[in-house]
C-alpha cells in the first residue's frame, strides 16, 4: 500500500477502481532484415494489420468524419506499394518498411506550402502509429474504447483525449502534469469525475493491475490499499454520493440570499450537450458558451451557416439567457488548419479579440451567426480579453455593421441584444469605470485575470501553489470591478473557476457579485452556499 | 479515353474530406481515372495523391477516364465534383 498526497484538486469526489495506465507506447520498428522466403509473410502481416485498423476506424468514422479520411488513406495503394516495395526490394522487415514509408509520405505533406496540408502530416503519422501498434501487438491507449471502470493515470491529457471520456467507465483521473484550470480539469468537472492533477511522477513503477483509492477533495491517492482502507473508501464513496443526492434535491430552490437578493446562478458550457446537462440543474442561464469547440474540432474555419446551426439550436434549447463568447483561442488551444506564428509568450500574444479584430471577415461571420441565432432565444454577446476602449468600440462597431447587413438582407435578429465584455486583464480592471459606461455587462474571468495579475503561468507546476485567486490583489480587483460596474448600473458576473468554488461564494456575495457561472458539477454546492 | 474539365468549388479546396470522397468514388469506377492539375497528372483513386497536389478552391482540373465504362464514370465524377463533394 502506497500513499501519495497531492495539493491540487481539479474536481472533487471519491473513486475506487483499477487503474488504466494511459501512455504512449514505444513505436520503434524492429531491427533486422528478412530473407527471400519471408517476403510474402511480411507483406501478409501488413495486410492483416491494415484490416484490423480499418475495422477500428470504421467504427470511429461514424462519430467523426476525419476518420473517414483516414480510412481512405489506409486503402490508398500508394501506401501499400511503398511498404511492399521496401520489403521486396530492400528486404526490410514490415515494421521498418511501414515506418520508412510513413515518414516519406508525411515528409511530402510537411514540406507543402499550404498550412492545412502540412498538418495532414500528423494524420499520416497517426495512421502509422495505429498500424505499428497492430503489428507490434500492443494496444493503443484509447479512452473512448474503455469498457471497464477505471481510474485513468496519465502524464497529461490533451483536450482531444478528454473529449472521448465516458463517465460511465472513467471513474477518476490522475495526471502527472497540469494546473487546476487547464482544459482537462474543466472537462472533468463538468462530467463530475474526481480528478487530481500535477501529482508528479506516478506512472513509473505503477502496476498495470493496481487498484487505486482516491479522494480528490482531500488530495489523497492510495495505491493497492489494504482491506481496511478499501472498505473505508467504499464507505466514504457512498456517503459522498448520498450528500450529492441531497444537494440535488435542493435544486428547485431559486438562488436567493438570506438578505433577499436574487442571484443569477448559471453554467459554463462548451457544446450543446453541456447545455442539456446544465438545464437539469435548474440554472438561471448560460453565463458562458465557449465557442472554441466549433473552431477546434474542425478541419476549416467554421462558416457562418455552420455556426448559425449550433448557436440557434443552443438559443432554442435554453429558455433563459445565453451568453456567447466570441472566439477565444491562442495560448494552450491550437487549430489544425491555421498556423499561428511561434510566440515566446502565447498568453501575452495574438489571441482572442486581437485575432477577431485583425481577421474581420472571420469575426463578422461569427457575429452574423450569433445575431441570427438571437432571434431564437435570449442571447448576449461577450468579448474576451479586452484591454482598451478602442477594442470594445471596434467590436461593437463590427456588430452594428453586421446588424445593418442582416437588416438589408431581411434576416431577423434581436435589436436589443446586449454586448458585454470579459474582465480578465489588469488594464480592464484599472479602467473598469470607463468600460462600465460602454459595455452592457461585465463577466470576470478569474482564470486569466489571476494569471496576469500575479504574473504566474497557470500551467506552471513549480508555481502551482502560488497561483491563487484568493490572493488579496485578485480580491481587491474583483471588488473594484463590481463597484465600478454597479456605479454605472450594469450587471457584473463571474465565469472563471472561482465562481464555482463554494469557499468563495460568501465573500463574492458580500462584494455584490450578481451572477455566478460555473461548470455543471459545482452548481448544487454553490446554490447551497448562496441560499444559506 | 474521355475527359472533361471541371472547377473545384469547395471553399477550402480539395482537403482531406472532399479528397477522400473523390478518391472513394473514383475507386468505385471500373475505368482508370486520372486527374490533370496544371502540370501534374494524379491517380484519382489515391487520396494521398490528390491531397498532395493541394488543389485550391476555384481551380480547374481535368478528369480523364479510360475503360469500358468510361463515359458513365466520367459523368458520375464530374457531377460529384460540381455538387461540391459533400460540402
Amino acid at each position: 500500500m502506497k500513499e501519495v498526497y497531492v495539493a491540487k484538486t481539479a474536481s472533487r469526489g471519491i473513486a475506487v477502481a483499477g487503474v488504466l495506465k494511459y501512455q504512449e507506447p514505444d513505436y520503434t520498428p524492429q531491427s533486422g532484415n528478412v530473407t527471400d522466403e519471408q517476403i510474402e509473410t511480411e507483406k501478409e502481416k501488413f495486410v492483416k494489420a491494415r484490416e484490423a485498423v480499418k475495422a477500428v476506424l470504421a467504427d470511429l468514422a461514424s462519430q467523426n468524419e476525419i476518420f473517414a479520411a483516414h480510412l481512405e488513406i489506409l486503402d490508398d495503394f500508394t501506401l501499400q506499394d511503398g511498404i511492399c516495395s521496401k520489403i521486396e526490394g530492400e528486404h526490410k522487415n514490415v515494421q521498418a518498411a511501414l515506418h520508412d514509408t510513413i515518414e516519406e509520405l508525411a515528409a511530402i505533406f510537411a514540406m507543402m506550402d499550404d498550412d492545412y496540408m502540412r498538418e495532414r502530416a500528423a494524420d499520416i503519422r497517426d495512421i502509422g502509429k495505429r498500424l505499428m501498434a497492430e503489428l507490434k501487438g500492443i494496444s493503443l491507449p484509447d479512452l473512448g474504447s474503455l469498457s471497464r471502470e477505471a481510474i485513468v493515470v496519465a502524464r497529461d491529457l490533451y483536450p482531444s483525449d478528454t473529449v472521448k471520456i465516458n463517465p460511465e467507465f472513467v471513474k477518476g483521473i490522475i495526471t502527472e502534469e497540469g494546473g487546476v484550470t487547464s482544459h482537462v480539469s474543466i472537462i472533468a468537472k463538468s462530467m463530475n469525475i474526481p480528478t487530481l492533477v500535477g501529482v508528479g511522477s506516478l506512472l513509473e513503477g505503477l502496476n498495470e493491475d493496481a487498484v487505486i483509492c482516491m479522494d480528490a477533495e482531500r488530495g489523497m491517492i492510495i495505491i493497492d490499499p489494504d482491506e481496511a482502507t478499501l472498505a473505508d473508501y467504499q464507505a466514504r464513496k457512498e456517503s459522498y454520493e448520498k450528500e450529492r443526492l441531497r444537494l440535488q434535491s435542493l435544486r428547485n430552490t431559486p438562488a436567493v440570499t438570506k438578505d433577499g437578493k436574487r442571484i443569477s446562478l448559471c453554467a459554463n458550457v462548451g457544446n450543446l450537450e453541456d447545455i442539456q446537462k446544465a438545464l437539469e440543474m435548474n440554472i438561471d442561464g448560460i453565463g458562458l458558451f465557449r465557442s472554441e469547440f466549433l473552431y477546434m474540432e474542425n478541419t476549416h474555419f467554421p462558416t457562418e451557416e455552420e455556426q448559425f446551426q449550433v448557436y440557434s439550436k443552443a438559443a432554442a434549447l435554453c429558455p433563459k439567457e445565453l451568453t456567447i463568447r466570441t472566439l477565444d483561442i491562442g495560448g494552450d488551444k491550437e487549430l489544425s488548419y491555421f498556423e499561428f506564428d511561434k510566440e515566446e509568450n502565447p498568453f501575452l500574444g495574438w489571441r482572442a479579440i486581437r485575432i477577431s479584430l485583425d481577421m474581420k471577415d472571420m469575426f463578422k461571420q461569427q457575429l452574423r451567426a450569433i445575431l441570427r441565432a438571437s432571434d431564437f432565444g435570449h442571447v448576449r454577446i461577450m468579448f474576451p480579453m479586452i484591454i482598451s476602449i478602442e477594442e470594445l468600440r471596434a467590436a461593437r462597431e463590427a456588430v452594428e455593421e453586421c446588424k445593418a447587413e442582416l437588416k438589408a438582407e431581411g434576416k431577423a435578429y434581436d435589436e436589443g441584444i446586449e454586448l458585454g465584455m470579459m474582465i480578465e486583464t489588469p488594464a480592464s480592471v484599472l479602467l473598469a469605470d470607463e468600460f462600465a459606461r460602454e459595455a452592457d455587462f461585465f463577466s470576470i474571468g478569474t482564470n486569466d485575470l489571476t494569471q496576469y495579475l500575479l504574473a504566474i503561468d497557470r500551467g506552471n507546476k513549480k508555481l502551482a501553489d502560488k497561483y491563487d485567486y484568493f490572493h488579496p490583489a485578485v480580491l481587491r480587483a474583483i471588488s473594484q470591478v463590481i463597484e465600478a460596474g454597479h456605479r454605472e448600473g450594469i450587471k457584473v458576473g463571474m465565469c472563471g473557476e472561482m465562481a464555482g468554488d463554494y469557499r468563495a461564494v460568501k465573500m463574492l456575495l458580500e462584494m455584490g457579485l450578481d451572477e455566478f457561472s460555473m461548470s455543471a458539477g459545482s452548481i448544487d454546492y454553490v446554490r447551497e452556499q448562496i441560499c444559506s | 479515353m474521355v475527359s472533361e474539365k471541371v472547377t473545384v468549388k469547395n471553399p477550402s479546396g480539395l482537403h482531406a474530406r472532399p479528397a477522400s470522397i473523390l478518391a472513394h468514388a473514383a475507386g468505385q469506377c471500373k475505368s482508370e481515372v486520372m486527374i490533370v492539375y496544371g502540370e501534374r497528372k494524379l491517380q484519382a483513386k489515391s487520396i494521398l495523391n490528390i491531397m498532395s497536389a493541394a488543389i485550391k478552391s476555384g481551380s480547374e482540373i481535368e478528369i480523364q477516364c479510360s475503360g469500358d465504362t468510361e463515359a458513365e464514370d466520367l459523368k458520375t465524377l464530374v457531377e460529384l465534383i460540381e455538387s461540391g463533394l459533400g460540402e
